[in-house]
């Protein structure tokens, strides 16, 4: 007997992307790279973050073309983006055998009111929060994975940073409430009881939790693990850098060795520059993609 | 008296469940240094290509295999599987220490990962297969130790067991009994 794409198969390769580095990719040569430098998984995506900001314009799910000529090209997991509410890009991603649909904010919303109904779709999927309410709505609408959001394509960590701790509180604050109190705080954060029931009970969140959003350098990888994450995305950081390859590998080998000062030095030696940061100050609050999902 | 988790990426976290389950004390490994006092051994499920990747910088492998090559009880499940399997289609063989030839991803792809009936050690529960790898053959010195619809999904060589699927995310009575006598005896416990 075998039953396929159960919700825990789903949650269930999240858990094996643990501890590991996934990686923004426009194509074959950048996906190959990213696995040859120790990526656990690549995003297929038309235009990375940064580009997605400095271009403007509406930003949509990947050609076909680039999905199937990163599927051909690596033999790790390959994730693609699909915009907020729009179930057709998923249904599409579903049936060319992508292994996670990451619904992004990164993308232009398709729908201003509604995320997608994830538990139709047989691949999993990753969606962002910026903080804990958020995250338990994704959840209920089925996703098997949550990044924080952070502020995608700024090279700046703090946004990260700050969705990372208002998580960790959130969650904390629903371990330690007493039972009687968790229908009035799931209405306070605008989430679905059960979840908030499981996540008191479980002492944690159900599924896996990334960093994702302005990460650019093996220190940046690092204080997101040591702030309690399962693992890293990083987006603009590699390939707008000087040396994506050594880079690659520097943020993969500091995922692993996150509380070892030591290692962290000997990998960010002869780096090459990094991506240049954007001040969140700068961001017009329209610019703020952290903004989109409901 | 202390079981090595290899903890460079993957599921290992869900291995230390299993082993505070039965009271067995563990050890995180990224370093070789991490090896002293380890009496046995895990290789969780995650990506084989990272680990051997990450490795790559301190060696770690080379130790590791000197260590299961000294007959210590040693687990592998799913990309653990790979990681000790002789031969491997569509990947790299590592640690080389399991005369079996394995395939990976030969399951298909995530919309084809699957929980599935497993007979393992002659008890049937459900088992998570993700993106799993496939036993295609082995050799005499190999017995099978699980199988699902008649096909091998697990295997056991003198000390060194290596399973497709997760059983650390099921952690059912059968296979913690299992798993405790296999760290503590090794080859000395009951098999199919």
């Amino acid at each position: 007997m075998k039953i396929e794409s159960t919700f825990k198969i789903k949650k269930g390769l999240a858990e094996m992307l643990k501890g590991g580095v996934i990686m923004d990719v426009v194509n074959a040569e950048q996906a190959v790279i990213a696995e040859k430098s120790g990526a656990v998984a690549v995003m297929a995506l038309e235009r990375i973050p940064a580009d997605i900001r400095a271009e403007g314009g509406v930003a949509r799910m990947s050609s076909v073309e680039t999905i199937q000529e990163v599927i051909d090209s690596v033999s790790i997991p390959v994730m693609a983006k699909a915009r907020i509410g729009h179930f057709v890009e998923a249904q599409m991603l579903e049936a060319l055998g992508i292994d996670f649909i990451d619904e992004s904010e990164v993308l232009t919303p398709a729908d201003d009111k509604n995320h997608i109904y994830k538990h139709d779709i047989k691949t999993p999927f990753v969606n962002g929060a910026t903080d804990i309410g958020e995250a338990c709505r994704r959840i209920g609408e089925g996703a098997a994975m949550i990044r924080t959001k952070g502020e995608a394509g700024t090279g700046n960590v703090i946004e990260a940073v700050k969705h990372m701790r208002s998580m960790t509180d959130g969650i904390n604050k629903i371990k330690t409430s007493d039972q009687n109190e968790l229908m009035s705080l799931a209405k306070e954060i605008r989430a679905p009881f059960d979840v908030v029931k499981e996540i008191h009970d479980l002492g944690k969140l159900p599924v896996v939790n990334f960093a994702a959003g302005g990460i650019a350098t093996p220190a940046d990888a690092a204080l997101m693990m040591q702030l309690g994450c399962d693992g890293v995305f990083v987006g603009s950081g590699i390939f707008k850098s000087g040396d994506p390859k050594e880079r690659a590998e520097a943020i993969v080998i500091a995922t692993t060795n996150y509380n070892d000062p030591e290692k962290l030095i000997e990998v960010s030696k002869n780096l090459g520059e990094p991506m240049v940061g954007i001040n969140i100050d700068d961001l017009d609050e329209a610019e703020k993609l952290a903004k989109r999902g409901w | 008296m202390k079981t090595g988790v290899l903890a460079l990426q993957g599921s290992f976290y869900d291995h230390v469940q299993s082993l505070k389950f039965i009271d067995q004390d563990y050890v995180l490994i990224k370093d070789t240094t991490d090896l002293s006092n380890v009496n046995s051994l895990i290789l969780p499920g995650g990506e084989s290509t990272s680990m051997i990747k990450i490795q790559e910088n301190n060696d770690l492998f080379s130790a590791l295999k000197k260590l299961i090559e000294s007959g210590i009880p040693t687990l592998g499940t799913c990309a653990g599987l790979i990681l000790l399997a002789k031969d491997v289609i569509d990947g790299e063989t590592s640690l080389g220490v399991l005369n079996t030839v394995v395939e990976r991803n030969a399951y298909g792809r995530q919309n084809q990962s699957f929980e599935g009936l497993v007979n393992l050690l002659g008890n049937k529960e459900m088992y998570c297969f993700i993106r799993a790898p496939k036993i295609l053959s082995y050799e005499d010195s190999v017995t099978p130790i699980a199988t699902i619809d008649n096909e091998v999904v697990g295997v056991i060589e003198n000390n060194i067991v290596g399973l497709s699927f997760h059983p650390e995310l099921t952690n059912d009575k059968v296979y913690l009994d299992w798993l405790s006598s296999f760290l503590k005896d090794g080859v000395n416990v009951r098999s199919l």
